[in-house]
Order: structure tokens, then C-alpha cells, then sequence
């Protein structure tokens, strides 16, 4: 669960989201669940041209399984607290 | 099983937001359907009431009546709200008959694995 907990904290941030066919699609994260699919608020795909079918999608729901990447915001990321809890985690909680 | 309150149902990761509106989805194969949203469960299955296939050739495009569909949830890459204030598609694309869109379809087709052959042909070239 720490990867969801890791998502949760995220909430409200900026992030891009690469899929499996090369989608990449920014937006606000709003929610992540325990698949971690994903639901993005106030969305732009980063090639509109080749994706016009997106142009009036403003929030989206992407399913956890085609999922390649999450880009986040360096500011996102606490190392030392992902790293403490990455231990805890490898520990058995 | 508990029911979700109206004001968790924004909140959380669920289709239920979604539910009675008009969505995107679109599917591992590259197809787009549109439709209500009138049912879905945890894997993303969902069903669409009134669901059309948007088939997209360049700057043609064409909506294709479905019907009633169930999707199931594996093939669902993104399910997108529609947003109907929004132009739908950019102003530069032209609305076609299923007829014509089927032909744009496959003259597409033939172009792609007419490039196949070609290169298929040249490999001996050494190219890249």
C-alpha cells in the first residue's frame, strides 16, 4: 500500500501521466485508489494535435493498468520519508 | 456493502461522479465511444447508454450509432467527461457519412501497410 499512500499525499498537485499508448495527459490529481487508477481534474493532453478527440475532455479517469509512467513535481517527492517508509514497509509494517 | 454519500462520491477515485453523464471512453484498441454512463463496477466495467464509435481519418470524422453497450473493464484506458460548453472537436474538422468515413478508414489502412511492404522491401538497404 505504500506506493497508494505515496499517491495520496499528491493529492491537488500537478502532475503528467504517460500511458501504455503513449497519451501523456496533465492535470490536477485528484484521486488515486488502491488500483491506482487515477482521476485527473482540469486535464490537457501535451500533443493535442494528435489526440483532437481530447480537446473537451476536462476531467478523466485513467485505470491504474495502463499506466506507464506519473511524472510529478520534484517538490512532490520527500525523499527521506519515502525511504523511511520504504524500510517500515520492507520490515513488515 | 455501504453506499458512498453524495459528497465522498466527489471525492473518491469511483465512476460514480460520472455516473448520468455524457463520457470519452476510450479503449486499448484505439477506438473512441461516446455515451451516458449508466452502470460500472470496481474493474471498470461500465455500460453506456446511447453509445456511439467517433472514428477520427485525419481531419474527417464520423459518429457511428451503437446502441447500448457494456464494455468491459479491461480493454478501458481512459474515461473522460465531456465537457459540452466545450467545441468538441477543433473547428477545422469536417463531420462525414459512415460511408465515407469507411472508405478514409481504409485507404488509411492500405497507406500504412502499403509503407509496411516498402520498407519490408528496402530492409536489405541497411536503413535507420
Amino acid at each position: 500500500m505504500l506506493f497508494f499512500s505515496y499517491f495520496k499525499d499528491l493529492v491537488g498537485k500537478e502532475v503528467t501521466v504517460e500511458l501504455k499508448n503513449d497519451l501523456a495527459i496533465r492535470g490536477t490529481l485528484h484521486s488515486v485508489d488502491q488500483y491506482l487508477n487515477i482521476k485527473l481534474e482540469n486535464t490537457r493532453v501535451v500533443d493535442q494535435d494528435k489526440y483532437p478527440h481530447m480537446l473537451s475532455v476536462r476531467n478523466c479517469f485513467i485505470r491504474g493498468s495502463v499506466v506507464r509512467y506519473v511524472q510529478l513535481p520534484p517538490e512532490g517527492v520527500d525523499v527521506d520519508l519515502l525511504h523511511d517508509a520504504t524500510r517500515r514497509e520492507a520490515r513488515g509494517g | 456493502m455501504s453506499w458512498a454519500g453524495q459528497e465522498d462520491i466527489y471525492l473518491s477515485t469511483s465512476l460514480a461522479s460520472y455516473l448520468d453523464k455524457k463520457l470519452l471512453v476510450l479503449l486499448r484498441d484505439g477506438r473512441k465511444l461516446m455515451g451516458i454512463l449508466r452502470s460500472f463496477d470496481q474493474f471498470a466495467n461500465a455500460v453506456l447508454e446511447g453509445a456511439c464509435e467517433r472514428v477520427i481519418v485525419g481531419d474527417l470524422y464520423c459518429d457511428i450509432h451503437l446502441g447500448l453497450y457494456v464494455i468491459r473493464g479491461e480493454n478501458v484506458v481512459l474515461i473522460g467527461e465531456l465537457d459540452l460548453e466545450r467545441e468538441e472537436l477543433p473547428p477545422h474538422m469536417t463531420r462525414v457519412s459512415e460511408a465515407e468515413i469507411k472508405r478514409a478508414q481504409k485507404a488509411e489502412r492500405e497507406a500504412t501497410d502499403l509503407k509496411g511492404t516498402m520498407r519490408k522491401r528496402m530492409e536489405f538497404l541497411d536503413l535507420d
